[in-house]
């Protein structure tokens, strides 16, 4: 694979190119669906792509490629392509390598799994033992290498491997709950575990009554708040902040979220989202976006690094810069404690439908799912369901008043992009509407 | 284009293997963007995509693999695996197809300029002058992101009972996403038009006019637009406002893997179940197709990824659920026919329940007629802010464009009037329908996992609703 890498490369420069970025992704990754409490499709992946960029004279193009016995010819089109292209004032170029990076390696117990029924069964029969009747959701066994070139210097390898899985359990349509389990290490998957979580929140669910709006504390479980999170981090990428899809412009060094409020993108510490480098070839590092509250940084590659008078953060994806992984710092509340400090509000568990009415602004809304949870005095005195929370991004941020010591890992379809350690979370006085009678 | 030979071989080796059915989808697809963020073009993205993917059933259980590697051994091999998965499902109740007929054909959609003889220089030239008019308004657009995209996709589709398709589709995309400012405050609008076919599309569209018409109405909006009124008010609601509502509160909660809870775990269920057919959810007046023959609507298509033939679904009839949306194995559990709506969006994840173009069937009212007949109430054209939850049943849009209506005529502007209501109240609501039937409004429609953001037509024409509540 290295080689295709390599060919990739040589032969973009040796037609003109100035930069040129192969990424030899080999994808044996697995997955079971499941629904109903049964397995529905089971699905295998064999396939090898080669991510390019290529740059000719500030003229940026980007390709994926799946046809190798037209390899050379589809990287001729591609610089012919770039030729005819416009020029970009701002590309500032790909990072000068090589680079050391640490030195990771996968779990080979997981490499090795050929199958993911018992884990599948453990989450359901976990959700079933809690009272749920239907279970629903995926099991993935990721497996992927990556075999970087770049005309800068860079030759570098990475395997990434890990489990997943995510279930959610119905005691009926409006009663559910959601659980996922995210491992490294094949020791330390516990899909029984997420079964159980999201069999018990359903099971507390049962006959919600409509919400009522208003402004209410919410204690955020891990999972929605997880989604929150991504909301930063997605929105600290600085090409997202030119494009105007970010509340963030000129925030950098000012007030973004309360002091209760540390959050990193670090690609280089254990998580489902760990790399050893990003699209550049850039190794992957800690990067605090937010410490204490106060926006640091934005998220780079090269170029915007450049247009921003800063340095790349490690975060280039194939045009812009991505998130790796998200981390929030603990707080010093223990779970129980957050309960108890909620004297009037909701519990919610899981959102999705996260939009922008002004991404400037950050002006949005987002509709929690699964179980949601009237409390009072730190007590489940009630379940509502058909609610939205309508709010600010900043506000929602600047209301956090605590943070919960113990994080989990949760990644979840359409809400949680990238792998995100949250803890329970507890905010004032957020926006809460309806449905009109 | 790869050896198609592989593709009837890895049906007969499926076969051969001891799967019961088997099909194999065998995609090239050729996508171009170009991205253009404040007058720079970004990058040009160009990629071609290809390869191969097998379903099986096989003791009752589906098993489906993918591979981008076109040799015989890789096919073999990618057949095995995906049978021997099948296999290993252990399912209680075995999963079938709907029968079918085969079908042996090939379609595909004209282009009156073929998207690959327009040369790069010509596709950028279009949104750099797009790029160039707005920005001649003068205003203070302080933030222009275009994305113009298109695909080209052949498809090569084989199944055990004798079908073979082959087709070709091609389909352009505009997306634009403007941030205007005035006196300290700021409006955005993100828009998104599709069309099956060539490159004719940049006139059919006419997104020159439609993105200056925006900017306009844009900066009217923060020069002019007052804080829309609350409470309860009759709307007319334009044509993308219908789009998204047929979408996201007819097109998803009929759709049948959801209803059956295939889909629970990701893109949700749906308030309607199987014994909902023939209860009322609309006004008499209301019909909400979803029909991939429509001609030019990104979503076309003759026959669908598991080889049935298309055709319109009316899925809210005279205001009642009346259908659901359906692939081959749906509609075994439920007792009836596909009704061709399966769809992948690519060679490399299965093909499921899939809404393609979703409008309200137009009538006979203009939009003058209908605002004459309202007293007090609110012009909504478009939206920003959307969403719905995942039973389908509390949907949320909120106004982009939008005027207040006094006395039968179309005032002031309104800036983000809210529309919160139930999916019953909504389509309950309406008493009037257009006849300005829009279909070029492009969605990017989520679901599965692995996700698959495909191609989708909101459409609709402008719609009255009385007597609802605004704020």
């Amino acid at each position: 694979m290295e080689d295709y890498a390599e060919r990739i490369v040589g032969r973009a420069i040796d037609l003109g190119c100035q930069d040129a970025v192969a990424d030899v992704s080999v994808n044996r990754s697995y997955q079971i669906r499941f629904a109903q409490n049964q397995i529905v499709i089971s699905n295998r992946w064999r396939e090898t792509t080669a991510s390019a960029f290529l740059v000719y004279k500030k003229r940026v193009v980007a390709s994926d490629i799946k046809d190798f016995t037209r390899l050379d010819a589809q990287v001729d089109n591609l610089v012919k392509i770039a030729k005819a292209s416009q020029e970009n004032p701002d590309y500032g170029g790909i990072a000068k390598g090589p680079f050391k990076y640490d030195r990771l390696s996968v779990d080979k117990k997981i490499v090795d799994l050929s199958d993911g029924y018992d884990h599948v069964d453990a989450a359901v029969n976990g959700a079933l033992e809690e009272g749920a009747k239907e279970c629903a959701g995926s099991f993935w066994k990721y497996d992927e290498e990556h075999y970087l070139r770049t005309s800068n210097g860079v030759n570098a390898y990475d395997h990434r491997a890990n489990l997943y899985l995510s279930i959610r359990a119905l005691v009926s349509l409006e009663s559910s709950g959601h659980g996922v389990a995210c491992a490294t290490k094949l020791s330390q998957f516990d899909p029984e575990k997420a079964g159980h979580k999201a069999g018990k929140i359903a099971a507390l669910a049962k006959s919600p009554k409509s919400g009522e709006a208003g402004k209410f504390d919410i204690i955020f479980d891990p999972l929605i708040f997880g989604s929150l999170i991504d909301q930063v981090g997605g929105h600290a990428g600085a090409w997202t902040v030119m494009a105007g899809l970010s509340p963030f412009a000129k925030k950098v060094g000012k007030r973004i979220a309360s002091e209760a409020v540390t959050l990193i993108d670090d690609g280089s510490a254990d998580s489902i989202g760990r790399k050893r480098f990003d699209a550049e070839g850039v190794p992957t590092k800690r990067n605090v976006v937010v410490q204490k509250g106060i926006l640091k940084t934005y998220l780079h590659n090269t170029s915007t690094a450049k247009k921003f008078k800063a340095k790349t953060t490690g975060n280039a994806g194939l045009v812009s810069p991505d998130t790796h992984a998200m981390v929030c710092k603990p707080g010093d509340w223990t779970r129980d404690e957050i309960f108890e400090e909620c004297k009037d509000g909701l519990w919610l568990t899981n959102t999705w439908y996260t939009r922008y009415q002004s991404y400037v602004t950050g002006d949005f809304s987002t509709i929690p799912r699964d179980g949601i949870f009237r409390i009072k005095k730190g007590e489940v005195v009630g379940t509502w369901k058909d609610i939205r929370l309508t709010d600010n991004l900043i506000n929602v941020w600047k209301s956090v008043e605590g943070l919960s010591k113990n994080v989990d890992q949760v990644q979840w379809w359409g809400e949680v992009y990238v792998p995100t350690f949250a803890p329970y979370a507890l905010a004032r006085k957020i926006g809460i509407t309806r449905s009109a009678e | 284009m790869a050896d198609l030979d592989l593709v009837d071989f890895a049906v007969d080796y499926a076969r051969e293997k001891g799967a019961s059915y088997a099909e194999a989808r065998y995609e090239h697809q050729i996508e171009e963007q170009f991205i253009l963020k404040n007058s720079v073009l970004d990058a040009l993205y160009h990629g071609e995509d290809s390869g191969i993917g097998v379903r099986v059933l096989a003791k009752g259980g589906l098993g489906f693999a993918a591979t981008n590697a076109m040799t015989r051994t890789d096919v073999k091999a990618l057949v095995e695996d995906a049978v021997k998965i099948a296999k290993a499902a252990h399912r209680k109740d075995p999963i079938s197809f709907a029968p079918e007929e085969p079908v042996v054909t090939n379609w595909s959609v004209p282009q009156r300029k073929k998207l690959s003889d327009v040369p790069v220089e010509d596709k950028i030239e279009e949104i750099l002058h797009v790029d160039r008019e707005v920005m001649a308004l003068k205003f203070k657009l302080v933030a222009r992101y275009f994305q113009q995209a298109n695909k080209q996709i052949d498809k090569y589709f084989v199944n055990s009972e004798g079908s073979k398709i082959r087709s070709f589709s091609p389909r352009v995309r505009m997306f634009y996403f403007l941030t205007l400012q005035h006196n300290g405050s700021a409006e955005q609008t993100s828009q998104n038009y599709g069309w099956s076919g060539g490159w004719e599309a940049m006139d059919e569209l006419r997104m020159r006019e439609r993105v200056i018409e925006e900017a306009k109405s844009m900066q009217n909006s923060l020069e002019h637009g007052k804080k829309s009124p609350e409470g309860k008010m009759d709307l007319v609601a334009g044509p993308q406002v219908t789009g998204i509502a047929s979408h996201e509160s007819c097109g998803h909660p009929t759709e049948a893997d959801r209803v059956l809870g295939r889909e629970a775990s990701q893109a949700g269920k749906s308030f309607i179940t199987p014994a909902s057919v023939g209860q009322r959810v609309g006004s008499p007046v209301v019909n909400v197709c979803d029909d991939p023959t429509m001609e030019h609507g990104i979503a076309y298509y003759a026959y669908d990824d598991e080889g049935v033939k298309a055709r319109r679904r009316y899925l809210y009839k005279e205001g009642i659920i009346n259908e659901f949306l359906q692939n081959r194995e749906t509609a075994a559990i439920l007792g009836t026919r596909s009704n061709g709506a399966a769809r992948a969006t690519t060679y490399n994840v299965e093909a499921i329940v899939r809404m393609a173009n979703t409008f309200v069937e137009p009538k006979d009212w203009g939009v003058d007629e209908m605002v004459e007949g309202v007293k007090f109430g609110v012009y909504m054209k478009s939206f920003m802010e959307w969403n719905i939850d995942d039973k389908r049943y509390n949907g949320k849009y909120v106004g982009r464009e939008a005027y207040l209506i006094e006395n039968g005529k179309v005032t002031t502007p309104v800036r983000k009037t809210v529309i919160e209501l139930t999916t019953p109240t909504f389509w309950g609501a309406v008493d009037a329908v257009g006849k300005d039937l829009e279909i070029f409004h492009a969605g990017f429609c989520g679901k599965s996992d692995p996700g698959q953001a495909l191609d989708a037509a909101l459409g609709g024409p402008t719609m009255r609703l009385r007597n609802v509540y605004l704020r």
